[in-house]
């Protein structure tokens, strides 16, 4: 099953790779190929994988005792890795405004809170000294830049 | 005879306090990367780039490798002491070696590792040294074409030799090349796929994929393992930090062997340390008076696998420094770093910066020494890091890559790809889609299509240049080869399985 959807998503991605190939606006100038060659023949690759997987899917349904290879069931604990995503986009958007030092501490200390429970000393050390430091370090020491948000410094 | 005298300038270069400093760096982060699950060598080296930029490229560069080839020292400490590899090309050092940690051997287990990976590691930049030269002889006749037709190999090498479905091997290395082509075509300057964000015309850059794909992701994976309850537990090191006359004896035959295998192993395209350890691995349990032992202790199979998984780093580092095309992920994140420093790897680099390529050569013999000096006596301080609670661990990660994705251009559209790539890496390593030919068509897929183009400039259209000479021929009859050997291993292993251990 999880492979007829890999299936189905290549087909689409080669679809829509031909269509964006297509809207690229050609001045073929001194290049005999222009831009859209290369990636023509990428949407024929991705056609020929769609092809090699349909071989695939075709193969093992002759012989199912390998019936376990690659089946994906959703599991219960997999929310977890939704749950992450979720509030690491959230970070991810008070990054800027909040600045690195603010947004980083907390969100180490919800998740550190949750994964390394009952510890919570530990955690907000963890998570303001790594903040404070990571931040000082890489922005006086090395000059990157980490955006500063509303913090003073 | 001009060659020795680089030889020895590159040590001139490699032993200047900087570069002694930088190499120092560079083998610890890398036995810390190795030791801790959850980021490996390719997420290292990617995630210091954006830190590094503006360094010297030589002592950068003398740092990256010196994170590569020594994560695979501290991968065996994990795997022996909480049988998960630490980094996967250690995964058969996890069967024997924590039976032999059950058996209060993990001193001696620690040990043969360290000793192994250091005999078997310098016998790779010997082989490095020795065969660099002569290769980049051969690489001065390559042209655009010819160039070409070596991508087009190591590709389809690596994608059908990587994982267990050489269609999703495929699929994995188109997706890297469609994701290559976001960006302004730099022969035409038209802007293509960048879907209206500005940032993309710059393209898509291959360090917040790698990071994406190999931490981001590995993150995911841990965290869901702590909620299933299935986090794996450390041992203490128990027994002496060294061997019996016995063990010696045992293990001298398997280090050169590994040694040897990882090395040939390492210079082809695809196979990787993975492989490497896998056929050292067999080999000994084929030739061992006690094959039953393997599996329960044996320390060959610790020594073998442990020592070809540490040569194959340098003998994978020979494609990428005299052709300038990686045989796999980690060496493909290597020469990104190249280029970001404005170093093209090559044969042309051989006769430009002898001291960068000789000096980054030489400092793998230091860097060799360094390893064996903190992963023998020092290794019960790598240990207190599998201490670390996984809770906290994991969250410093993607802390650490939001720092070196945020560094590249100040810019939160690195963090949000960091994050699409991560549960595109997550979602991948479900379904069984490798994600290493990925990166290493992405890397080289701009390339690819300069030589593509420059080629077909060349010939006026005419096809026929990818055929027409023997260089060309040779690689693509290899390609065609690569393509089959997942098809005809099966039916080879079917003819001859008398002593087939699998």
């Amino acid at each position: 099953m999880t492979d007829r959807i890999i299936l189905v998503c290549t087909l689409l991605l080669a679809g829509v790779y031909f269509w964006a190939t297509a809207q690229i606006p050609s001045l073929e100038l001194g290049d005999p190929l222009g831009p859209k060659a290369f990636p023509r023949l990428l949407g024929a690759g991705l056609l020929i994988s769609a092809a090699m997987l349909l071989a695939e899917i075709l193969r093992d349904r002759k012989k199912p005792k390998t019936g376990a290879s690659s089946a994906w069931t959703w599991e219960r604990h997999e929310w977890v890795v939704v749950a992450i995503s979720a509030w690491t986009a959230l970070y991810i958007l008070v990054f800027e405004p909040l600045g690195y030092m603010l947004s980083t501490a907390i969100y180490l200390l919800v998740l550190t809170a949750y994964f390394n429970r009952g510890r919570w000393l530990m955690n907000v050390l963890t998570s303001v000294l790594f903040a404070a430091i990571s931040y000082f370090a890489f922005t006086k020491l090395l000059g990157v830049n980490l955006a500063p948000g509303i913090l003073p410094f | 005879m001009e060659t020795f005298t680089h030889i020895i300038n590159g040590f001139a270069v490699c032993l200047q306090p900087i570069n002694l400093w930088y190499t120092f760096l560079g083998v610890l982060m890398g036995t810390i990367i190795g030791v801790l699950p959850g980021i490996g060598p390719s997420a290292g080296i990617a995630l210091l780039i954006p830190i590094t930029y503006g360094m010297n490229p030589t002592s950068a560069l003398i740092m990256m490798a010196g994170i590569y080839y020594g994560a695979k020292y501290g991968g065996s400490t994990t795997a022996i002491l909480i049988r998960t590899p630490g980094e996967a090309a250690s995964v058969m050092t996890s069967i024997d070696g924590y039976e032999m940690a059950k058996k209060g051997r993990a001193g001696a287990a620690l040990a043969v590792s360290a000793i192994g990976s250091f005999i078997a590691g310098t016998i790779g930049v010997v082989g490095l040294t020795l065969f660099a030269v002569p290769l980049t002889s051969i690489a001065l006749k390559f042209g655009p074409a010819e160039y070409f037709t070596l991508m087009l190999f190591a590709m389809t090498a690596v994608s059908t030799l990587t994982g267990n479905s050489p269609a999703k091997g495929v699929l994995a290395t188109i997706i890297g090349l469609v994701i290559a082509t976001i960006g302004i075509d730099l022969q035409s300057g038209q802007a293509r796929y960048t879907m209206g964000i500005p940032e993309f015309q710059d393209g898509v850059g291959f360090v917040v994929v790698v990071v994406g794909l190999f931490a981001m992701a590995e993150v995911f994976r841990g965290l869901e393992d702590m909620v299933k309850g299935t986090a794996p537990a450390a041992m203490k090191i128990t027994g002496k930090l060294w061997l019996t006359r016995e063990e010696w004896r045992r293990s001298i035959g398997p280090i050169w062997r590994g040694g040897i295998i990882g090395f040939v192993i390492g210079v082809l395209p695809g196979a990787g340390g993975t492989i490497a350890s896998i056929m050292s691995y067999t080999t000994e349990k084929r030739i061992s008076k006690h094959p039953e032992e393997f599996g329960h202790g044996a320390i060959e199979g610790v020594a073998g696998p442990e020592s070809a998984n540490n040569s194959d780093t340098a003998g994978a580092l020979v494609p990428l420094l005299t052709l300038g095309v990686p045989g796999g992920g980690a060496t493909a994140v290597m020469l990104g770093a190249f280029i970001m420093y404005g170093v093209q790897p090559g044969p042309l680099l051989f006769q430009s910066r002898p001291d960068l390529v000789w000096g980054l050569i030489d400092s793998m013999y230091v860097g060799n020494v360094m390893l064996l000096i903190l992963n023998l006596p020092l290794v019960g301080l790598f240990v207190r890091l599998l201490y670390i609670p996984q809770g906290i661990l994991y969250p410093l990660i993607v802390a650490i890559s939001a720092i070196g994705a945020y560094a590249i251009n100040g810019s939160t559209v690195d963090l949000w790809l960091i994050l699409f790539f991560g549960i595109v890496g997550y979602v991948f390593g479900k379904v069984d889609i490798p994600v290493a030919p990925l990166v290493l068509s992405l890397v080289l897929g701009g390339i690819m299509e300069q030589s593509f183009r420059q080629a077909m400039t060349i010939s006026g259209g005419n096809v026929k240049v990818f055929y027409g000479s023997t260089i060309t021929v040779i690689l693509l009859v290899m390609s065609v080869i690569s393509v089959l050997l997942p098809f005809i291993i099966p039916k080879l292993r079917a003819l001859g399985s008398s002593g087939d251990p699998s």
